[in-house]
C-alpha cells in the first residue's frame, strides 16, 4: 500500500456508458441500501475506463445520492481498485503479515530495480505497473504476487527474473 | 430524574446514573476512562481502543467503556496492570507516526494525546523505522486548516459533518498507517458549523485559521459567556488575555455546552463575533465627531434631554434585560418616547432548524416581557415631531436607508449609547462609550424563552462604564444591574417568583405563557 489519496483529476466529465448504465439501474434494485452501490460502480467504471478519476467517483457519489468522500474512502481502501492508469502488466505483491515474513520485500526490492519504479507507479513506456496490496488470500503459499489478476505463489526473486522474461 | 444503579470501579462502589455509557455515568462522578473517539454527541464509535475496561467476573471480561451501559453490580476495572498496559499500548500505537513535537503545535496544553501521554503512558519511543510523513497545512475550507500527521484517526470530525451537518465533505481515505482525513478534491467544508471540527478534534490535526498560533492556551483565561450573533444564545467559553504591557484581548470564542440551548455546539458566523468585542470600539466620547471628555458629553447630553421637547429612546434587542429596565424608566422620568425598532437585526430566511436563527440579536423576547414596541408605524409615530433621538447601541444604519437615517439625523439631535463605532455612532451629535457584552453583566431571554445570564467577562485597562451606569447619570433613576434586577422582579409579572440572583447555569425556561405578558 502507499499513498493512495491523490487523485488524478481528467477535467472532463465522467458518465456510465449505455451498458454500465443499465447495469448500474439493475443492481440499485438489488441492495437494501444504495451505499451498497459503491463497490459494485466502483468496479463499472474500472470496466469501461480501466481506471477510476476523481471525475468518476464524483459521478458515481452524486448518482447514488451519497457523500463524495463515502466513494473517495471505499476506493482507496481496496488496492484492487486501480487509481491511475496502469501498465500493461499491473504487478501486485502482497505485503500482508505471511508475505511479509516470508520475504515480499526482496521481491519489492528486485522489481522496483528492474522496472525502475515506486511502488504505486507506472514504468515510462507504459509496460509495467507495480502496486504493494494487503492480503491477496492466498497467505498458505506466501509470499504472493498478482499480475493482471493471475496468481502466482510460493515467489521468489529467481521465479520472478524468469516470469518477467516471458512478459515482453 | 434519572434511575440510579451501584456499581464498583476499583472495587469502591459509586452511584451513578443508569442508561449512559460507562465513560459518562463514570465520568460524572469524577472518575476518568481515558477516551479519543467517544464523543456525546457523536455517539461510540469504538475505533480507537483508548477506553478499554476490565469487567470482573464479566463475559467478555474486556469491553470498550464507550460502548457499555453502566448496570448495577458492575465490577469496572481501570487501575489493574493489564488495563494500565492496553492504555499505554494503544498510546504507544497512536505515537507511533506522530510527530513529537508538541511545543510548536497550536493544541498543547488542551491535546488529549499530550495529556494521556503524561497520564497513562510515559514510555520512551521504542521507534527505529521512519515514520510515515503526511500533508501538513492543509486549507480545509471554511477557516479550518488540517495537519494529517497529528490526527489520530478518531473520525470525530469525520462523524460530525456526516451526522451534524449531513455535508458529509471529511473522510478518512486510505487504509493501514496510510490513512488520513481527507475532503474530496473540489469538495470543502461547506457548512455553517464547520469550525466545530476543531473543538471536537481531540489532538492538533484540526485548527483554526483564524486562532491558530495568536495564543498559547494555557494563557488564556476562559470565562463563560452567550453569543450575541442571533436569538438562540448559545453559550460560550470567552478566550481572553492580558499579555504583559497590553490590554485584555478575546482570542476566540468556544461552544460551552449545554442542553437546552446549543448541545455542544455553536455556529462559525456566532463564533467570529468575538472580533467585534474587539475591534472598532467607541473607547472615547465624541461631540460632532470631536473626542471629548466624557462628562462633558455626558453633560452635553443632560442639557439636550432637558431642552428637548420630544424625545425618543431606542432600545436595542441586543441590550440586556436589565438595561432595557433601566432605559424604559429613564424615559419615562423625561417623558419620552421608547422603540425598539430594529427590523435590520433580522435576516429573513437565514436561520437553519439547527442554532441558527433570523434575528440577529440576543434579546428580542426581553421586548414582549417589558411591553416594549419594535414596530415600524410605533418608530415612524415616536420620531415624528421628535427633536432627540437616543440610541442606546441600536444600530439604527441596519434598519434604515442611508437616506432616512440622514434625514433624521437632520430633523433631530441624535445621540448614541454603544460600544461600538457603527454608523450611527457616526452619525450621531453626541456619542458615549460604554462596556460591550463581555464587559457588562446581564440577561438575555432567547429565541425559545430560555432566560440565561452572563457576568463580567473582561476587564480593559480603562474600562467603560456600563450602559445603565451611564444612564443613571443622564438622570435614570435604576443606578446598577442589581437595582434593575430588583425592579424587573417587582414588575415583570412573568418574573414573579424568580430571583434574578439565582439564575442557575444552565438558564431557566420561561414558561411560554408568561412571555407575552406586558410589564405590570
Ligand atoms: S482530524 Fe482530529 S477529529 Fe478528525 S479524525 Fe483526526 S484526530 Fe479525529
Ligand atoms: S447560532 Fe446564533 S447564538 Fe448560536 S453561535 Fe450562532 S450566532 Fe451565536
Ligand atoms: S498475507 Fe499475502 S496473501 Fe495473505
Ligand atoms: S472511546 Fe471507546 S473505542 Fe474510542
Amino acid at each position: 500500500m502507499s499513498d493512495r489519496s491523490q487523485l488524478i483529476e481528467t477535467g472532463k466529465p465522467f458518465a456510465f456508458d449505455a451498458q454500465r448504465d443499465a447495469e448500474f439501474e439493475r443492481l440499485a434494485k438489488r441492495y437494501p441500501t444504495r451505499e451498497s452501490l459503491i463497490l459494485p460502480s466502483l468496479w463499472l467504471v474500472q470496466e469501461q475506463e480501466g481506471w477510476i478519476s476523481a471525475e468518476a467517483m464524483a459521478y458515481i457519489a452524486d448518482r447514488i445520492g451519497t457523500f463524495a468522500t463515502m466513494v473517495y474512502e471505499a476506493a482507496t481502501f481496496y488496492t484492487m481498485y486501480n487509481l491511475q492508469p496502469k501498465g500493461k502488466y499491473h504487478i501486485c505483491v502482497c505485503r500482508t503479515l505471511s508475505c511479509y515474513l516470508l520475504g515480499k520485500q526482496e521481491i519489492v526490492d528486485y522489481l522496483q530495480r528492474e522496472l525502475g519504479i515506486k511502488p504505486g507507479a507506472v514504468s515510462a513506456d507504459g509496460q509495467y505497473s507495480l502496486e504493494e496490496v494487503e492480503c491477496l488470500g492466498h497467505c498458505g503459499s506466501a509470499p504472493v504476487v498478482q499480475i493482471n489478476g493471475e496468481f502466482y505463489e510460493y515467489m521468489t526473486v529467481d521465479k520472478l527474473k524468469e516470469l518477467l522474461a516471458t512478459l515482453k | 430524574m434519572a434511575d440510579k444503579v451501584k456499581l464498583f470501579v476499583n472495587g469502591q462502589e459509586v452511584e451513578v446514573e443508569s442508561g449512559k455509557n460507562l465513560i459518562d455515568a463514570i465520568g460524572a462522578v469524577g472518575i476518568e476512562i481515558p477516551h479519543l473517539c467517544y464523543h456525546p454527541a457523536l455517539g461510540a464509535d469504538g475505533n480507537c481502543r483508548m477506553c478499554l475496561v476490565g469487567i470482573e467476573d464479566g463475559r467478555p471480561p474486556l469491553v470498550p467503556a464507550c460502548k457499555t451501559r453502566a448496570a448495577e453490580g458492575m465490577k469496572v476495572q481501570l487501575d489493574t496492570d493489564k488495563i494500565k498496559k492496553i492504555q499505554r499500548d494503544i498510546m504507544e500505537l497512536e505515537l507511533i507516526n506522530h510527530p513529537i513535537d508538541c511545543p510548536i503545535c497550536d493544541q498543547a496544553g488542551e491535546c488529549k494525546l499530550q495529556d494521556y501521554y503524561m497520564k497513562y503512558d510515559g514510555q520512551k519511543s521504542r521507534m527505529t523505522v521512519k515514520p510515515v510523513l503526511k500533508a501538513k497545512k492543509m486549507d480545509f475550507g471554511c477557516g479550518v486548516v488540517h495537519d494529517q500527521e497529528r490526527c489520530v484517526l478518531c473520525a470525530r470530525c469525520v462523524r460530525f459533518t456526516r451526522l451534524i451537518t449531513k455535508t458529509g465533505e471529511l473522510g478518512i481515505v486510505n487504509r493501514t498507517d496510510y490513512a488520513r482525513v481527507n475532503i474530496f478534491p473540489g469538495r470543502p467544508l461547506a457548512n455553517r458549523y464547520a469550525l466545530n471540527v476543531v473543538d471536537l478534534c481531540p489532538v492538533g490535526a484540526m485548527t483554526s485559521a483564524d486562532f491558530r498560533f495568536k495564543q498559547r492556551s494555557w494563557f488564556l483565561t476562559k470565562s463563560k459567556g452567550i453569543c450575541r450573533g442571533c436569538s438562540k444564545g448559545c453559550n460560550i467559553f470567552i478566550d481572553h488575555n492580558r499579555e504583559k504591557y497590553k490590554d485584555d484581548v478575546i482570542y476566540r470564542f468556544r461552544p460551552r455546552l449545554n442542553e437546552k440551548v446549543n448541545g455542544y455546539f455553536m455556529c462559525d458566523a456566532g463564533r467570529m463575533t468575538y472580533k467585534q468585542e474587539n475591534d472598532n470600539r467607541l473607547t472615547v466620547a465624541l461631540l460632532d465627531g470631536k473626542e471629548t471628555g466624557l462628562n462633558e458629553a455626558v453633560e452635553a447630553l443632560r442639557r439636550a434631554v432637558s431642552q428637548a421637547k420630544k424625545i425618543v429612546c431606542v432600545i436595542s434587542p441586543n441590550n440586556s434585560l436589565e438595561q432595557m429596565f433601566a432605559i424604559q424608566k429613564f424615559a419615562a422620568n423625561c417623558n419620552a418616547a421608547v422603540s425598539g425598532y430594529s427590523d435590520g437585526y433580522v435576516i429573513a430566511g437565514d436561520g437553519d432548524d439547527f442554532l441558527i436563527q433570523d434575528d440577529k440579536s440576543a434579546n428580542r423576547a426581553s421586548f414582549a416581557l417589558l411591553g416594549i414596541d419594535a414596530s415600524k408605524a410605533g418608530f415612524d409615530a415616536a420620531v415624528n415631531g421628535a427633536d432627540l433621538l437616543i440610541c442606546f447601541q441600536n444600530d439604527l444604519s441596519l434598519s434604515l436607508t442611508a437616506d432616512a437615517l440622514n434625514a433624521l439625523a437632520g430633523n433631530c439631535k441624535l445621540a448614541y449609547l454603544g460600544s461600538n463605532m457603527d454608523a450611527c455612532a457616526e452619525k450621531a451629535a453626541i456619542a458615549l462609550p460604554v462596556a460591550s457584552a463581555t464587559e457588562d453583566a446581564g440577561t438575555l431571554v432567547n429565541v425559545d424563552s430560555i432566560l440565561q445570564q452572563y457576568a463580567v467577562a473582561v476587564v480593559k485597562n480603562t474600562p467603560a462604564f456600563d450602559m445603565i451606569h451611564v444612564v443613571s447619570q443622564l438622570g435614570g433613576e435604576i443606578k446598577n444591574c442589581f437595582e434593575a434586577r430588583a425592579g424587573l422582579t417587582a414588575a415583570v409579572a412573568a418574573l414573579k417568583g424568580i430571583d434574578l440572583e439565582q439564575v442557575p447555569g444552565e438558564g431557566l425556561a420561561l414558561t411560554v405563557s408568561e412571555v407575552p405578558n406586558v410589564a405590570a
